[in-house]
């Protein structure tokens, strides 16, 4: 949807098409993309609900330094999404407050 | 378990660049780096860079990047190691997590070079964790690396070289930059950058800032207002604008935390970032067999980076086998002293001065010396870089030797018009996109001008374009009469202009063109939260650390630390410098259990 | 800064502060506390929080009781929130010798009027069904125990003592004790000087050197120990879980974390406070056997603190021979948090009116390390 295709400068050479899953919504991707920057693409921004005062957090600094991209992948909580590669038939859920594990 | 000679942590310009040093003096190195690929902030540059050839001056950051890689992958004794996260130093080792396969490796090497750069400094305002604020660099990281458009309309905050730089960059990929806002009375970067994106029409709002961020599950507007002499916003000017996107961009503080937990001294220096190693002319940290380079002994330049780096491999290998090139090494720091000499580096001088080094400063020559009026009829290049910055491209690329910047690298160009052949590669090169071309026709009331143009589409012979001015006014309507492509992807758009307008039109666009204030993240606090907590008695950095819990989320204060010690100054009337930094406890990034247990290489406990 | 006070407390952890506040709460006037760093800066500020009270002495039983009772009455005396949950302490046994010695421990902590049982296997399955029971033998748990937030109480303490008239001196470093002819006469700090006839050392891992200043020997030693913190998880554990055979225990804090640790027999006596690669190595080996959903936590910090360790793993809280009114309440070996609100109480009382009236201090004198040392047992 707001991937660039052309561009003055550089030439975006994108790895394989596939598809994960967010929030029961099947979503494209491309090979060596990370999530945030996948579902980003589709216009989905809102990655998490913070833990304290559910708010809306999307991600903000894109190296996985900054915690506000936290997000469930595949069952597994408090996921660095803007650092983490997204892989085709991957599970991505919002994630709502702190990392629950099925214990 | 794994003990090479020299570990260098971080693999842009400085660790690139120290590796390369090291290596070729035959030195087993490990160079370990949190990126997809190696380059740090460089592979997200798409700007030429400024500076002297002999550093990639004039090429762009991630061509930058790729060839020092190049230069690296050719030795058999380098190991580079990509998504890798150093964990923390110990005393019984560096381990560093790999985070695709969760697993981690310890290294005991010889030497250590720190080159874990910088990290984005984050700002107050109202519903600034709202998803749509993002860091300049993140913003960078989409577009940039991703080819994904973060946004269809963005505010920028700052207009340092960062700032600038990215709304330039938005602007070639598609995306409408609304404003760009300062607090300051002036614009914080180069006039040269300036003018390049005021020349699109995008405004500059000096004295203004960022109040709020509207919207519920993502941006939907920003509100923004005037400050008064003590930058405090006033209420009367607010008004909203509509953006999906506000790009923070108010600087950068050096990575010190892997240096600290090696037991390296760090003072705060406000002129070079915030704290920094204390570390002497060859780079060497006071932690035994550490070394510092780039951003994170100071936030300056790539090139001053690259410098470094060099300077920190060369010097580790001096440490190691006995001798080292010292020629090389003199010239490299004659090199660092030529470029920080001018008044752009009069802050970074400041600081270093603060760290004890004796920083020689000169005279630049400054201003236009140049006059192209005599040589009417003459197709020539006018240059419009009258700020002293350390950068000479169009010197060294000039086929006839017509300009001159000399021995001075941040002195202003000089050319001799009599020698000029008027060819226009100095356009091209120069990476400030600061020379045009002009001829008076002889139909004696029109020009032709020449404008450096790096956006899509490339207008074709021919085509209406809008002309605009400096501050990207519509001037008039013109006709492309050349376009020359360059590999180096800076093109040359030519268009003829009514003569009077000849010295106004610096800018095309194609007719039928498409018209609650956050602290820390992890812990949700606010700057009420930490300012009632000082109020509560909580005055010293670490106590307020155990009572918010701040800085003990996953980022490890790289987001709040700073800004909560600002807001405890401002608050106590104490300075930063006087204030306990607190400490930086490891891991440095989150690893699981999972991968602890995981270890390749190392020695069963 | 006051140039005189009636007593100056050396050390601005839990202990100093408690027994600064059970001072001023008695009546005590012009009570002065230093701290040579920031309040909570030492062991408190480093430690678990947990607060037992299966000790396998009984006098430890008791006093860990007495401060239980405080710890319950603690927001309604104090007015502040220290995160106190009384989860339990789940205490698992690997072998038959544990199996002995925690039953042995439950027939006599009962003795003490304590709510404690052994559990079977099965019934710390049912109860705890995160852990592998595989090699757990059996249990020993206690309702009442908890855990509380350490930082919290500690600033509560001050807090109260400094409302109450006390004065917390932070950022600084006792530096001296004048004694003539055994008679306290003033403090020596770095920002002037107190004239005092009453000193507390309180000193945590600093105890022994706290000691020298006023020539009293005592005899502690530090030791580092480690503790790591993963990222908050929503809340999975009510008790806080132990083994001294598996040499652990781990507790979750409010806020989400996943708290652990354990003792190093490796470790010498130092002021090390670097935390070791070594440490986390061994305990992210070790831990997701028994609670396999760590595999995929993340930590997030570690640190060392000292643990100051009395010989026989107990705390020496008592009045110096031969300098008068020169008081201790230090070795608390790694315990000290736990039982700082009793210690707190005795020592106020022992300091106001000559004896610590209903708290039970008098097998923690520093005389009892001259015959046959009797040591606590349930120690990690």
């Amino acid at each position: 949807m707001s991937r660039l295709v052309d561009h003055p400068i550089i030439e975006f050479r994108r790895g394989k098409e596939i598809t994960f899953e967010f929030e029961g919504r099947e979503i494209s991707a491309f090979e060596g993309e990370t999530i945030a920057a996948a579902l980003h693409a589709e216009g989905i921004k809102f990655l998490r609900a913070s833990p304290g005062r559910q708010r809306a957090q999307g991600f903000f600094c894109a190296i996985g330094k900054c915690s506000s991209c936290l997000m469930e992948v595949d069952g597994v909580p408090n996921v660095r999404t803007c650092i983490t590669l997204v892989k085709d038939g991957m599970i991505v859920r919002r994630q709502k407050g702190k990392g629950e594990f099925g214990a | 378990m794994h003990s090479p000679d020299l570990l260098v942590i971080g693999a842009g310009p400085a660790g690139l660049s120290a590796a390369v040093e090291a290596a070729s003096a035959g030195l087993d190195t490990v160079v370990v780096d949190e990126g997809v690929t190696a380059g740090g902030q460089l592979v997200k540059q798409t700007h030429k860079f400024f500076g002297n050839e002999g550093f990639f001056a004039s090429v762009r950051g991630f061509e930058i990047a790729r060839s020092l890689l190049e230069e690296l992958v050719d030795f058999e004794n380098v190991e580079i190691f990509q998504e890798s996260s150093v964990i923390g130093v110990y005393e019984d080792g560096i381990p560093v997590l790999h985070l695709p396969s969760d697993t981690t490796r310890l290294f005991r090497p010889k030497r250590v070079v720190v080159a874990t750069g910088a990290s984005e400094k984050f700002l107050q305002f109202e519903n600034n964790d709202l998803p749509g604020v993002y860091g300049a660099g993140a913003v960078q990281t989409l577009m940039n690396q991703f080819g994904i458009m973060p946004g269809k309309n963005v505010l920028m905050i700052g207009s340092g070289n960062i700032g600038l730089i990215v709304s330039y960059q938005l602007v070639q990929a598609g995306v409408n930059v609304k404003a760009i806002v300062e607090i300051a009375d002036r614009i914080g970067g180069y006039e040269v950058h300036a003018d390049k994106v005021k020349r699109l029409g995008i405004p500059v709002l000096l004295k203004h800032t960022v109040t709020r961020a509207l919207g519920v599950e993502s941006v939907e507007g920003a509100e923004i207002c005037e400050v008064d002499e003590k930058f405090s916003p006033i209420p009367s000017t607010a008004r909203e604008l509509v953006v999906d996107t506000v790009c923070i961009a108010v600087g950068l503080n050096p990575s010190v935390e892997l240096i600290a937990q090696a037991g390296g001294q760090i003072r705060y220096v406000a002129e070079l970032g915030g704290y920094v190693p204390v570390r002497d002319e060859d780079m060497r940290a006071t932690a035994e067999g550490f070394f510092v380079a780039g951003d994170v002994s100071g936030i300056e330049e790539a090139t001053t980076a690259m410098i470094e780096g060099r300077i920190a491999g060369l010097s580790v290998v001096r440490d190691l086998k006995g001798s080292t090139d010292e020629n090389k090494v003199s010239r490299l720091k004659k090199e660092l002293v030529g470029f920080r000499n001018g008044p752009i580096s009069a802050r970074v001088r400041e600081g270093l001065q603060k760290l004890g080094f004796d920083v020689s400063s000169g005279e630049s020559r400054t201003g236009n010396l140049n006059n192209p009026q005599k040589y009417r009829g003459k197709l020539r290049p006018i240059i419009e870089c009258f700020e002293a910055i350390p950068c000479n491209p169009c010197e060294t690329s000039c086929p006839t030797g017509a300009i001159v910047v000399g021995g001075n690298i941040n002195d202003v160009p000089v050319i001799d018009y009599d020698k000029c052949n008027g060819c226009g590669i100095c356009m091209t090169k120069c990476p400030g996109l600061a020379i045009f071309m002009l001829q008076e026709l002889p139909d004696e009331d029109s020009a032709l001008i020449g404008i450096p143009y790096e956006f899509i589409p490339l207008p074709s012979k021919g085509d209406q374009v809008h002309l605009l001015g400096r501050q990207g006014e519509m001037l008039a309507e013109g006709t492309v009469q050349r376009v020359f492509r360059s590999p180096h992807k800076t093109n040359s758009v030519y268009v003829k202009t009514p003569l009077e307008l000849a010295d106004k039109v610096r800018s095309i666009r194609p007719v039928l063109q498409e018209d609650n204030a956050f602290v820390c993240r992890c812990e949700e606090l606010t700057v009420s939260d930490i300012e009632a907590a000082i109020d509560e008695g909580y005055t010293d950095f670490e106590e307020l650390r155990r009572k918010l819990r701040i800085s003990m989320g996953p980022c490890g204060g790289r987001t709040c630390r700073l800004n909560a010690l600002r807001i405890l100054s401002r608050k106590t009337g104490k300075s930063i410098e006087e204030l306990s930094f607190g400490v930086l406890r490891p891991p440095s990034i989150p690893s699981t259990l999972g991968s602890i247990a995981r270890q390749k290489g190392a020695e069963d406990d | 800064m006051t140039e005189k006070a009636s007593v100056v407390v050396i050390g601005g952890g839990i202990v100093g502060t408690a027994i600064a506040y059970y001072l001023t709460i008695k009546g005590q006037r012009d009570v002065v506390v230093l701290e040579k760093n920031y309040l909570s800066s030492g062991s408190t500020g480093r430690c678990a929080g947990g607060i037992r009270q299966q000790w396998s002495e009984p006098s430890n039983v008791r006093l860990a009781m007495r401060s239980v009772r405080h710890f319950e009455s603690f927001k309604k005396e104090l007015g502040a929130d220290i995160e106190y949950v009384q989860g339990g302490y789940l205490l698992l046994a690997f072998d038959e010798e544990e199996e002995t010695l925690f039953r042995n421990n439950v027939e006599m902590q009962k003795k003490e009027g304590l709510e404690v049982s052994i559990l079977s296997v099965d019934e710390v399955k049912k109860r705890f069904p995160y852990i592998v029971v595989d090699d757990v033998k059996s249990a020993s748990f206690c309702p009442t125990d908890g855990h509380a937030n350490p930082h919290l109480a500690n600033f509560a303490y001050a807090r109260a003592a400094k409302k109450n008239g006390a004065w917390i001196y932070t950022h600084t470093r006792a530096l001296g004790i004048d004694v003539e002819n055994g008679q306290i006469t003033g403090v020596e700090t770095d920002r002037g000087y107190i004239k005092t006839g009453v000193v507390v050392n309180a000193a945590g891992g600093f105890s022994r050197q706290v000691g020298l200043l006023a020539g009293v020997d005592i005899p502690t030693e530090s030791y580092r120990h480690q503790i790591m913190v993963t990222e908050p998880l929503e809340h999975i554990l009510d008790p806080m879980i132990i083994s001294f055979s598996r040499n652990f225990y781990m507790r979750q804090t409010v806020s989400g974390n996943i708290m652990m640790g354990q003792g190093d027999e490796d470790e010498k006596p130092s002021f090390n406070h670097d935390p070791s690669w070594r440490f986390l190595t061994q305990m992210s080996k070790k831990m997701p056997g028994l609670f396999p959903f760590l595999e995929k936590v993340r930590v997030l910090r570690h640190w060392a603190g000292l643990y100051n360790m009395s010989p026989d793993a107990q705390p020496i809280i008592d009045k110096a021979e031969d300098v008068s009114d020169y008081y201790c309440a230090v070795g608390f070996s790694g315990h000290g948090f736990m039982l700082a609100p009793a210690v707190g109480e005795g020592l106020a009382d022992w300091i106001i009116d000559g004896s610590p009236k209903e708290v039970d201090l008098s097998n923690l004198g520093l005389d009892r390390f001259t015959g046959e040392v009797k040591r606590e047992k349930n120690v990690v």
